[in-house]
C-alpha cells in the first residue's frame, strides 16, 4: 500500500555482541522499501592495524577472533597465506584435519543460520529443533579440541591437534545422526507452508545483479551461479576430495535456504570421505619466526562465501600489511538490491538471507522528524503490529 | 599455467608502456603493476575482453610517500589477478570503477575511509566505517598514525 510520501527508517546498529552490527537507512513508501543505504563499522575493531603490530604467531590468535562462527575459515586463510610466504607446505594429515574441521564448521554455521531464519519468520519450533541438533557438532568440537567455538586447530605449518583414531567412530556416529536430521529439515523446508509462504519469491536477486554486485557464497549460488572457492581455486585437500557444488535458481530466500540445507549434507559426505582417506604422519612442521619479503593473496570458502586475505611481509617477525575481506561485506550491495521493492515486513528474513555475521535483527528505531521523537520497537512488537494490520 | 600465461600475454600487448611489471607467483595467481592513468581502460579490458567477472576486494597499502591500491579480480572464480598501481599521498586521486563494476562501491569507500584515497566520480564517498565525529584527514591505516594517537581520538567524546 502506497502512502505517497517517503519515510526514512534507520535500522540498527545496536548489536555489539556480533561481528558486524550494521545500520541500514530504509526509505519506505507505505510498506514498500524504495531505497537502502548501509552504514557499517559500528564494531570496527581496527584488526588490520593490529595485525601490523603483532608477530605472526600472535596473529594466529587474532585471526581466530575475527569471527566467532567461522573462526577456522579465517585461521585457514591466514595460515596458508603465511605458509605460502615462508614457502612451506603443511603435512598431508594436517590438510585433511583442516578439511574436517572446516566442514564441521560449515554444518554448525548453516544449522545456526537455518535456526535463525526460522526464528525470523516466526517458526520457533524449527529454530529450537535445529539448534538442538547443532549441539552434536559442538560436542564433536569439544571432543577434538576441548572448545565448542574457537577450536584453535590451525597453526602456521599445520594443525595443533590431531584427530585420533578413537575419535573417528564417534564423529561418524554423530554424522549419521546429523544426516538423518538434516534430510528431515530439507524435507520440511520444501513442504511446510509456513516457510514457503514467507520465503518463496521474497528478496529476489537476479543472476546478472548477483554477478555485477560481486555477491559470494550461498547468496550467489542461490541465484543459480556455480561458484565455490573449494572447487574453483582448491586449497588444503579439496582437490583430492569429491563433492558437488550446490546451486538453486530460484533467486529468492527459499533458494538460499535450500542451498544451505543441501550443503550441510554435502559436508557430511566430505567429512566421511576425509576420515576414511586421511593419510598418516606428522601434523605440523616447524617454521621460522621471520617471514621473508613478499606478498600473497589467500582464499577460502567460508560458510558465508568467498573469504579473501591479502598479506604483505617485510622480512621481520611482523607483517607490513594484512587485509581481510569477509564474505558479509561482499554481500551487502547485493542485499541492498534484494531489499529494494520488497515489503518492510520481509526486511528481517531478507537481511537474514545473506547470513550476515550477524546484526540489527531484533530492534528497530523509528524517528518522527517533525516531533523529534524517538522510540524503539523490538522485532516481536513490530511483527505483532503487522499481524494486526 | 597455460591460461595464466595467455592472460598475461594479452595484457602485455594491450597495456604496452602502461605496464610496469607482471609476475605469476604460482598457479592461479597473477600480480600486475600498471600506471595510474591506465586503471579504467585496464579494468574495462579485463571485464569485457578477458571475461573477468568478479571483484573480490580492493586493498590499500601504505608505502610511505605513496599508497598502493590493489584490485583483486577473479577469472571464472579461479584465477586471481591483482592489478596494482600507486598514488602519491599529496595527490591521492584515482578514477572510480563503480560504473564498470557496481560491486566496487563499498570497497572504494573502505579504502577512502581508512587510507584517504580519493576515487573521482564515486557516487557517495561519505564515511562507511569510521565513527561520525572522526576528525577529517586522519586515515587510520596510514603508517604515520600510531596506535597511541588513534586511541586518543577514540577515547575523546
Amino acid at each position: 500500500m502506497s502512502h505517497g510520501s517517503i519515510i526514512k527508517i534507520p535500522f540498527g546498529p545496536q548489536h555489539p555482541a556480533l561481528k558486524e552490527p550494521e545500520n541500514f537507512l530504509f526509505e519506505v513508501d507505505g510498506e514498500t522499501v524504495v531505497d537502502v543505504k548501509p552504514r557499517l563499522g559500528y564494531n570496527h575493531r581496527g584488526m588490520e592495524k593490529a595485525f601490523e603490530l603483532k608477530t605472526y604467531i600472535q596473529n594466529i590468535y587474532l585471526a581466530e577472533r575475527i569471527c566467532g562462527i567461522c573462526s577456522h575459515a579465517h585461521t585457514t586463510c591466514y595460515t596458508q597465506a603465511i605458509e605460502r610466504l615462508l614457502g612451506v607446505e603443511p603435512p598431508p594429515r594436517a590438510r585433511y584435519i583442516r578439511v574436517i574441521i572446516a566442514e564441521l564448521e560449515r554444518i554448525h554455521s548453516h544449522a545456526l543460520w537455518i535456526g535463525l531464519a526460522a526464528h525470523e519468520i516466526g517458526f520457533d519450533t524449527l529454530f529450537m529443533y535445529v539448534w538442538r541438533d547443532r549441539e552434536t557438532v559442538l560436542d564433536m568440537f569439544e571432543m577434538i579440541s576441548g572448545n565448542r567455538i574457537h577450536y584453535a586447530m590451525n597453526t602456521i605449518g599445520g594443525a595443533r591437534r590431531d584427530i585420533h583414531a578413537d575419535m573417528a567412530p564417534k564423529i561418524v556416529k554423530g554424522l549419521d545422526f546429523l544426516e538423518k536430521r538434516l534430510e528431515y529439515y530439507l524435507d520440511i523446508v520444501q513442504t511446510e507452508q509456513t516457510i514457503l509462504k514467507r520465503t518463496a519469491d521474497v528478496g529476489i536477486l537476479r543472476p546478472k545483479d548477483a554477478v555485477d554486485l560481486c555477491a559470494v557464497g550461498p547468496t550467489l549460488r542461490a541465484s543459480g551461479i556455480e561458484n565455490d572457492v573449494r572447487s574453483d581455486d582448491p586449497y588444503v585437500a579439496y582437490d583430492e576430495i569429491p563433492f558437488n557444488v550446490v546451486t538453486h535458481d530460484g533467486c529468492d530466500v527459499l533458494s538460499r535456504i535450500l542451498v544451505r540445507c543441501e550443503e550441510t549434507l554435502e559436508s557430511v559426505k566430505i567429512i566421511r570421505y576425509a576420515l576414511d582417506s586421511m593419510p598418516n604422519g606428522t601434523i605440523r612442521v616447524r617454521v621460522p619466526m621471520k617471514v621473508p619479503q613478499g606478498e600473497v593473496v589467500s582464499r577460502v570458502e567460508a560458510p558465508r562465501g568467498e573469504l579473501i586475505h591479502y598479506a604483505k611481509s617485510n622480512g621481520t617477525t611482523k607483517p607490513e600489511r594484512y587485509k581481510v575481506r569477509s564474505p558479509t561485506l561482499a554481500n551487502i550491495p547485493a542485499l541492498c538490491k534484494m531489499l529494494q521493492g520488497g515489503y518492510v515486513a520481509d526486511i528481517p528474513i531478507v537481511l537474514a538471507g545473506i547470513d550476515p555475521c550477524f546484526s540489527c535483527m531484533d530492534r528497530m528505531a523509528f524517528v518522527d522528524t517533525k516531533k523529534n521523537r524517538k522510540w524503539v520497537w523490538t522485532m516481536q512488537q513490530l511483527r505483532r503490529k503487522y499481524a494486526k494490520e | 599455467m597455460e591460461k595464466e600465461n595467455e592472460i598475461v600475454e594479452k595484457l602485455k600487448s594491450f597495456l604496452e608502456e602502461n605496464l610496469v611489471n607482471v609476475i605469476i607467483p604460482r598457479k592461479r595467481r597473477i600480480f600486475v603493476h600498471i600506471k595510474r592513468d591506465a586503471l579504467r581502460e585496464t579494468i574495462e579490458y579485463l571485464m569485457k575482453d578477458l571475461k573477468f567477472k568478479h571483484l573480490s576486494t580492493i586493498t590499500g597499502v601504505d608505502l610511505g610517500e605513496r599508497i598502493e591500491v590493489i584490485y583483486h579480480l577473479s577469472h571464472e572464480g579461479s584465477i586471481m589477478l591483482s592489478a596494482k598501481l600507486t598514488v602519491s599521498k599529496k595527490n591521492p586521486n584515482i578514477s572510480t570503477i563503480t560504473d564498470v563494476i557496481p560491486g566496487a562501491v563499498l570497497y572504494e569507500r573502505e579504502v577512502h575511509d581508512l587510507l584517504g584515497v580519493n576515487f573521482k566520480g564515486h557516487p557517495d564517498l561519505s564515511p562507511l566505517m569510521l565513527p561520525e565525529k572522526w576528525p577529517e584527514g586522519v586515515y587510520p591505516l596510514r603508517k604515520e598514525h600510531k596506535l597511541k594517537h588513534l586511541r586518543q581520538i577514540t577515547s575523546e567524546k
